[in-house]
């Protein structure tokens, strides 16, 4: 065997590898690793004048923090769902519309559905406080039109909360159920056509069953981050509606208190597993790996 | 600690808001390994000297020279301000030639706190000569006991010797004024929406009034809000007890939980009283002040008879400043009267020195120019600043000024914190 040849051999077999490194690299770097450090600051005891942590191995943090804040952690996942739900009803049709007759101008279309979205996050969140306020135009409206009363309000509520997150993720849902759309072949809606299939079942036993991946690459996209959010709670929210990012936010920000926010960080990301296989099992996953 | 709408025991509420161990038991522990492993010295470097230990002294300040360079960091909208220039520190590069980068960096003591620890404990500078930090927050004192604040040279305090109010000379954060300057103090109240109450009363009674349900902010901050509720039941929140805080936080939870409260606020909460989503709100004088000039005339402070909290945020120089002589002619600087009949033209905080209030209606020097120009942006002449009590407190609001109670260790921060929090965190 020459040199050349087992160079070529050896080279050959590591291309995979090769080509997988820059992402092996980054999950390490960017995921694996400041999750073990996550995990190791949850256990520590730290000083909150140095901020300087010592290895106390105690286990006992995690169900302190869950007795604490289980209950804002239920009320995330109850926003996040309702949010995702919504956004799924909202987009699905766009989404339809835009890949069956958008025709020429589906560029268009979808950039239209995109504009608002390139102002940034926060402001986007803070500009929808503005339009909600009680001395907001569409409150002042609706109240000199008689269709509410002088006290009704809208912020502070969960529908404001839960609306913001929905309007905020909208293009999360959006994109990925259009790129499944998208990608539906045409001739197999003519075929179930031509085998007397009416509308309906054409959506129902085609479509939604060719679309499902989209569906289910949407709902990780808007759940998961929309579980976690802290920013629509605070501009939007009020008392009864503590998320679980807020509580997160005041260990680490406010009380100087990084061993709780570690481990309440680490239950959160946990629920956001079961979530997922739960999410997946419901929108007709059979095995998870279909679908990623 | 049960409560309604709650089934927690107090201990987890505690263990919300308390490392699991104390640092005592840390202490002890470091203290046992470090005698198993055989290394005596474990222990003394945990309990060593602190980190300032060798800066500060007279022979250290005769050896710091002026940089003319200083990196100033601040509050918003704290220092006077006139078409995007600071006319103070421009005064202050004309007589020390010295460069100024001031930066609106600190919204709010905690989150500044960890921003700037890090760089701290590892022994490195933050990058700003001079900051500003409320007394009432524990972040003050972390920075005092960990020793991560340059002694202050005490002979190069000619206009605070002079000047300063009695109010701010050697208070009881900071004995001496060892490590700090006050740079504006302030007070805690009610503001409310004369439009919408039109009888406000003078009692902090008003913030338990079921008649603007759902009108009501508060301050998320704990420390604001346990002071207040210890004030509304009329309890001196400076020799409050443990006991005290936890009948105020009954009180302030049955606020919540009858609807009262819309919200616990951060600094927000001015807007959401100028676009009247509130009736009425936890504030600080200077932004009712500022609203007032800005155009929200229906936005009142409420002297309330239970009287007003008091509050000062002060300048110190972080550990590794790489300029402190340049900060510490910053600091004295702005205990001229001059510098402060500008800086209260604009802030509208209490003025550390009352004999500004001579400048803003007399003015004798350089300040003079200064006060003409920015009068058009301002909006009202320098008499009416100088007029306002909440500038120029007179003795009848000095005589009602309460401080807060003064934490004298990290348990009491955690009890305080752990009374408190739940609330608005809405456990």
């Amino acid at each position: 065997m020459s040199r050349l040849a087992g160079a070529r051999r050896w080279g050959r077999g590591a291309t995979p590898y090769a080509l997988g490194a820059p992402a092996v690299v980054w999950l390490f770097a960017l995921f694996l690793i400041p999750l073990v450090v996550m995990l190791v600051k949850a256990l520590e005891t730290c000083s909150p004048i140095t901020q300087a942590c010592t290895m106390t191995w105690h286990w006992s943090e995690f169900s302190y923090v869950w007795h604490g804040s289980a209950q804002s952690i239920f009320t995330s996942l109850r926003f996040a769902a309702y949010a995702t739900i919504i956004d799924v009803l909202l987009s699905f049709p766009i989404a339809y519309w835009i890949a069956f007759y958008g025709g020429r101008r589906k560029n268009f279309f979808l950039l239209m559905l995109l504009v608002p979205f390139f102002v940034s996050f926060v402001i986007r969140t803070i500009i929808w406080q503005f339009l909600l306020s009680s001395s907001g135009i569409i409150l002042t409206l609706a109240r000199d039109l008689h269709l509410v009363g002088p006290n009704y309000h809208v912020l502070q509520t969960s529908g404001a909360v839960i609306a913001g997150l929905a309007y905020n993720y909208l293009p999360f849902t959006a994109l990925p159920i259009f790129v499944a759309l998208e990608r539906i072949d045409k001739n197999l809606l003519d075929a179930a056509r031509d085998l007397y299939s009416s509308k309906v079942e054409v959506f129902r036993r085609v479509i939604f069953p060719l679309a499902r991946p989209g569906v289910f690459a949407a709902f990780l996209l808007t759940f998961i981050p929309a579980f976690g959010d802290y920013v629509n709670q605070q501009v939007l929210g009020g008392i009864s509606n503590t998320m679980v990012g807020t509580v997160i936010q005041n260990y680490f920000l406010t009380f100087s208190n990084p061993t709780s926010g570690s481990a309440l960080s680490a239950i959160v990301m946990g629920i956001s597993l079961i979530a997922i296989v739960i999410g997946g099992i419901a929108i007709g996953a059979r095995n998870l790996g279909d679908y990623v | 600690m049960t409560t309604n709408g709650s089934d927690m025991d107090a201990s987890i509420i505690r263990g919300m808001t308390q490392p699991r161990i104390t640092r005592r038991d840390l202490f002890k522990t470091a203290g046992a390994v470090a005698g198993a492993a055989g290394l005596s010295s474990g222990l003394s470097s945990v309990a060593g000297a602190l980190p300032n230990s060798n800066v500060g002294s007279k022979t250290w300040w005769a050896s710091q020279h002026a940089h003319h360079q200083l990196n100033f960091a601040n509050w918003p909208y704290y220092i006077d301000t006139l078409n995007g220039t600071h006319p103070s520190l421009v005064e202050f590069k004309k007589e020390k030639g010295t460069n100024v980068s001031y930066s609106e960096v600190i919204e709010d003591n905690p989150a500044f706190y960890q921003r700037i620890i890090p760089s701290l404990s590892a022994g490195g500078s933050t990058g700003y000569d001079i900051i500003v930090m409320t007394n009432n927050s524990p972040q003050l004192g972390y920075l005092i006991q960990g020793g991560y604040l340059i002694p202050l040279d005490q002979n190069a305090m000619t206009n605070f010797k002079k000047y300063a109010s009695p109010t701010v000379k050697n208070p009881v954060w900071d004995r001496g004024n060892k490590y700090t300057m006050a740079y504006q103090s302030g007070w805690t109240s009610l503001a409310y929406d004369a439009n919408k109450v039109k009888t406000p009363g003078n009692s902090l009674q008003l913030m338990f009034s079921t008649k603007y349900k759902g009108q009501v902010g508060m301050f998320a901050d704990p420390i604001e809000l346990g002071a207040i509720g210890l004030l509304a039941l009329g309890i001196n929140p400076a020799s409050s007890k443990p006991s005290d805080w936890t009948k105020a936080a009954t009180k302030l939870r049955q606020q919540r939980d009858s609807g009262i409260v819309a919200a616990y606020y951060g600094n927000d909460y001015i807007n959401h009283l100028k676009s009247g989503d509130l009736a009425i709100s936890q504030c600080y004088s200077g932004d009712v002040f500022q609203a007032n000039v800005n155009g929200s005339k229906n936005i009142k402070l409420l002297t309330p008879k239970e009287g007003l909290l008091f509050w000062t945020d002060n300048m110190a120089i972080p550990l590794y400043a790489a300029n402190p002589r340049d900060a510490m002619d910053a600091m004295d600087f702005y205990f001229s009267p001059l510098t402060q009949a500008v800086v209260e033209y604009y802030v509208d905080y209490i003025c550390p020195v009352p004999t500004a209030k001579n400048e803003l209606l007399k003015p004798t020097g350089w300040d003079k120019s200064v006060l003409t120009a920015m009068k058009a942006e301002i909006g009202l002449t320098s008499t009416q600043v100088a007029s306002a009590p909440t500038v120029f407190p007179t003795a009848k609001e000095n005589a009602i000024s309460k401080p807060y109670y003064q934490f004298k260790s990290q348990t009491e921060i955690d009890t305080w914190n752990e009374t408190f929090l739940p609330i608005v965190q809405g456990q």
